[in-house]
């Protein structure tokens, strides 16, 4: 787990430490139903994805960071 | 991104920011060693950056987000179902908007008695690099985020 967690959140922007994460191409597909996984709230609170798409018609959901 | 939540948020479109891992870490931006730290710099995406849709955080080995295929700044678009219904490599507020000014109407069209099928499209956008603006922000991270982009795409 430990390594994961330090491979995940590479510390440098080398090619060795992002390019393995790049998968878009395996992600799933429209069409299908996505999966779920737990998230939480900035107040620490947990939540769900699913529990944020089925509160609206459609959810846009847009993945990033602050840098 | 902010003003399309705002424009379709009477629609019943919802719209949140997914928080990741540091794409461009640096000296002022250090990548993330604890659900402390990451709970942190999604307070300064809001507070700092103005992202003003709701800031979900994901845990800190990424596990929604390497299962969604990892990209450091893309968009998806999911039904009420959790039907996926786009999926976007990269954020672009255009090609978002387009999708959900379409996908805005079916909830209607079904109402309005439409036997809708669903089918698959693929389609090419593009979007404005807006270089300059970009390494603002990596100015921002650090002069080491700035200098291992440049390192890794020179011609970037």
């Amino acid at each position: 787990m430990e390594d994961i967690l330090s491979r995940y959140n590479y510390d440098s922007f080398v090619p060795e430490k992002f390019e393995p994460w790049i998968n878009f191409e395996a992600s799933p597909k429209t069409g299908t139903i996505a999966p779920d996984f737990p998230l939480w709230h900035l107040d620490q609170t947990p939540a769900r994805l699913g529990e944020i798409w089925s509160q609206h018609d459609y959810t846009i959901v847009e993945f990033g960071s602050f840098t | 991104m902010n003003a399309i939540a705002d424009k379709y948020a009477g629609q019943n479109i919802g719209s949140i920011f997914l928080y990741t891992h540091e794409a461009h870490p640096g000296e002022n931006v250090p990548h993330l060693t604890s659900m402390e730290q990451k709970f942190r710099h999604a307070r300064d995406l809001r507070d700092i950056l103005g992202v003003t849709r709701p800031i979900l955080v994901d845990a800190l080995d990424g596990a929604c987000h390497r299962a969604y295929g990892s990209m450091p700044n893309m968009t998806w678009i999911f039904a009420r179902s959790g039907l996926i219904v786009y999926k976007s490599d990269w954020t672009d507020a255009h090609s978002a908007e387009n999708a959900i000014q379409y996908f805005s109407q079916i909830p209607a069209r079904r109402r309005a008695g439409e036997r809708l099928a669903p089918f698959h499209v693929e389609r090419l956008d593009y979007r404005n690099q807006e270089r300059e603006r970009f390494y603002k922000h990596l100015e921002r991270n650090g002069q080491k985020a700035v200098d291992e982009f440049r390192e890794a795409f020179p011609k970037g």
